[in-house]
């Protein structure tokens, strides 16, 4: 079953193409990744998709739905998670509550229910403090759960934020470079977290520079210059004479 | 898991017994206000405060989501000529104008913050200063109704006695109902809601809280407080006019919100409290009456970056502190 169908994404900043016309298809349940050198659009393919920018052109289709141009929240409502690359974070809670305040969508209190402090709302924050308590478990932060979250390293702050994103109990969960900057233990337990989230049915859509998170993916996708160059396994990627010139230029160039 | 949840149901409790604590002893002390002093001067001045009390809290819940209302005076005086209007030229009991002016200001309020509630916050804090100057410009140039720049004088009062008792006991009533209110959905989720959005509106919008909904949210529920005081004020003092809510009105609220403390709901309540009772003790010299105040704002914004509300905190670390390093002299 194909949970997202992009066709024809484009995104101008004025004269500037940051996204042309790339179509991609993502399956149920698989992990796929989306490489590319510096400015390749991955990010900007991300922002469109979870409506923080509208698209010039194109269409993105989320389980049979046309998202296109919706709002952030609504999107996220409809089980779309995202981290991002920079501020991850609510910097000024603690870790708990940056996971307890990203539960807002079940279960739902109403407005009354929130004023009166009624026994309905007692219980669904009961229900959402066991839940973030548990992912915090799946994510390995349940340590530094009450310490704030500025003052966090790089690795756990970039860990909360797919603590963050899980807190919206997501079907599709975008990972904005999620290794990036981390030493190599913490690489090594990022990745681990990402596969039992896998594990729990969350189709995975990662961008990243760093190739060894390839070894996650089921498929892999390398854009350039806002397109779509080569889609195939992590190891056809890898070998695949068109990347490495993307990356490290075509062996001409190297030689003047 | 269940342990944890009665671990932080604790912690909240004991929270709660403080706060409780705190404003209990606050209320009651204020409630003896007028058996201590019979001054009607004194009394005066206790009832200006309960009124700005209620502005500073409400300005403070706008500010939590991150936008910084620059026309929260002139939403005061759009409330107290709205009940002052319609008590004296329609007839209108000054009961039903207080709340009358409470819903129109939270109407206006939100009309202007909806279309810049999508962008960035500092664009509505832009555009309620100009809101603001204009506000008060459009009211005084409709001078049959409101008097232009002398105001509207004469308008019915709540209580018809002498005294100022009646109204002292009125007002911290609504106060405290007014305080009760923006305390519950300071800590509820809404609040956090709006804590989150200042923080990082992006972010939030990717966990599915709708920036615009809650923005306009901590805007209309702002207003609603700064047209009641302002409706206050104008069935206390009788008369308004336009000077009492220019852009100065604004500056003082900014300014007893941060001697208070933006960060704590008791913020605003303490630096109103301490703004208008401290000059009482030196009255001779009421003209310099803003250079004392700002000297007070510049030493306390030097020594707690965090308000007034934070020194009992900071004693009671510089105390702990001193605890442990006479521990480790003694070994």
């Amino acid at each position: 079953m194909i949970i997202l169908e992009i066709t024809g994404l484009t995104k101008n900043f004025g004269g500037l193409t940051a996204v042309s016309n790339i179509d991609m298809k993502v399956n149920d349940g698989e992990v796929l990744g989306l490489i590319g050198p510096n400015g390749a659009g991955k990010t900007t393919f991300f922002n469109l998709v979870t409506g923080v920018i509208r698209p010039t052109k194109g269409k993105v289709v989320y389980k049979g739905k046309d998202i296109t141009g919706k709002k952030s929240h609504e999107i996220a409502e409809l089980g779309v998670g995202r981290t991002f690359q920079l501020n991850p974070l609510f910097p000024n809670f603690t870790v708990l509550e940056n996971v307890l305040y990203s539960f807002q969508l079940r279960p739902c209190s109403s407005l009354l229910d929130t004023f009166f402090n009624s026994p309905t709302y007692r219980n669904n924050e009961a229900y959402i403090m066991e839940q973030s308590l548990e992912i915090l478990n799946l994510v390995g932060l349940y340590k530094v759960k009450d310490e704030l979250a500025k003052n966090q390293p790089h690795g756990y702050q970039k860990m909360l934020g797919v603590a963050r994103a899980l807190a919206i109990k997501p079907e599709l969960l975008l990972l904005d470079e999620p290794i990036a900057g981390m030493n190599p233990d913490e690489i090594d337990n990022t990745i681990a977290a990402i596969k039992r989230t896998s594990q729990l049915g969350v189709t995975i859509i990662l961008v990243e520079h760093n190739m060894k998170i390839l070894e996650i993916c089921d498929r892999v996708v390398v854009i350039n210059f806002g397109q779509n160059i080569v889609e195939g396994s992590p190891q056809e990627i890898k070998e695949n004479p068109e990347v490495i010139k993307a990356y490290l230029g075509s062996g001409h160039d190297t030689k003047h | 898991m269940g342990l944890m949840v009665a671990t932080r149901d604790f912690i909240n409790r004991r929270k709660n017994v403080t706060q409780i604590f705190v404003f209990g002893t606050l209320t009651c002390l204020l409630t003896f206000v007028p058996m201590i002093t019979n001054s009607p001067y004194n009394l005066h001045i206790f009832i200006l405060t309960l009124i700005y009390i209620i502005a500073a809290a409400s300005m403070r819940f706008i500010i939590t989501s991150g936008q910084i209302p620059l026309a929260h005076g002139a939403f005061m005086g759009l409330g107290a000529y709205v009940s002052g209007v319609l008590s004296k030229h329609f007839g209108i009991s000054p009961w039903i104008t207080l709340f009358a002016a409470a819903l129109v200001s939270m109407g206006i309020g939100t009309l202007i913050s909806f279309p810049f509630a999508r962008l960035k916050a500092f664009y509505y804090s832009m555009i309620s200063l100009f809101f603001g100057v204009g506000m008060l410009q459009t009211i005084e140039s409709f001078g049959k109704i409101t008097g232009g720049i002398t105001g509207i004088t004469g308008i019915p009062t709540l209580f018809n006695s002498a005294s100022k008792v009646p109204f002292y006991y009125c007002f911290l009533a609504l106060m405290l109902i007014s305080l009760f209110i923006l305390y519950r959905f300071e800590v509820s989720r809404i609040g956090w809601n709006l804590k989150a959005i200042e923080q990082s509106y992006l972010v939030a919008g990717s966990v599915g809280i709708s920036v615009v909904k809650y923005r306009v949210l901590a805007v209309a529920i702002g207003c609603f407080f700064a047209g009641l005081a302002g409706g206050m004020y104008a069935t206390y003092n009788v008369t308004v006019s336009p000077v009492s809510f220019d852009m100065t009105a604004t500056l003082w609220l900014i300014i007893y919100v941060t001697i208070g403390g933006m960060g704590s709901f008791a913020g605003p309540i303490i630096g109103t409290l301490v703004l208008f009772l401290l000059p009482q003790y030196y009255r001779g010299l009421k003209q310099y009456t803003p250079f004392i105040s700002a000297a007070i704002l510049f030493v306390v914004l030097y020594t707690f970056r965090n308000g007034l509300v934070s020194v009992p905190g900071l004693v009671v670390s510089f105390y702990k502190k001193r605890k442990k390093v006479k521990v480790i002299d003694n070994s």
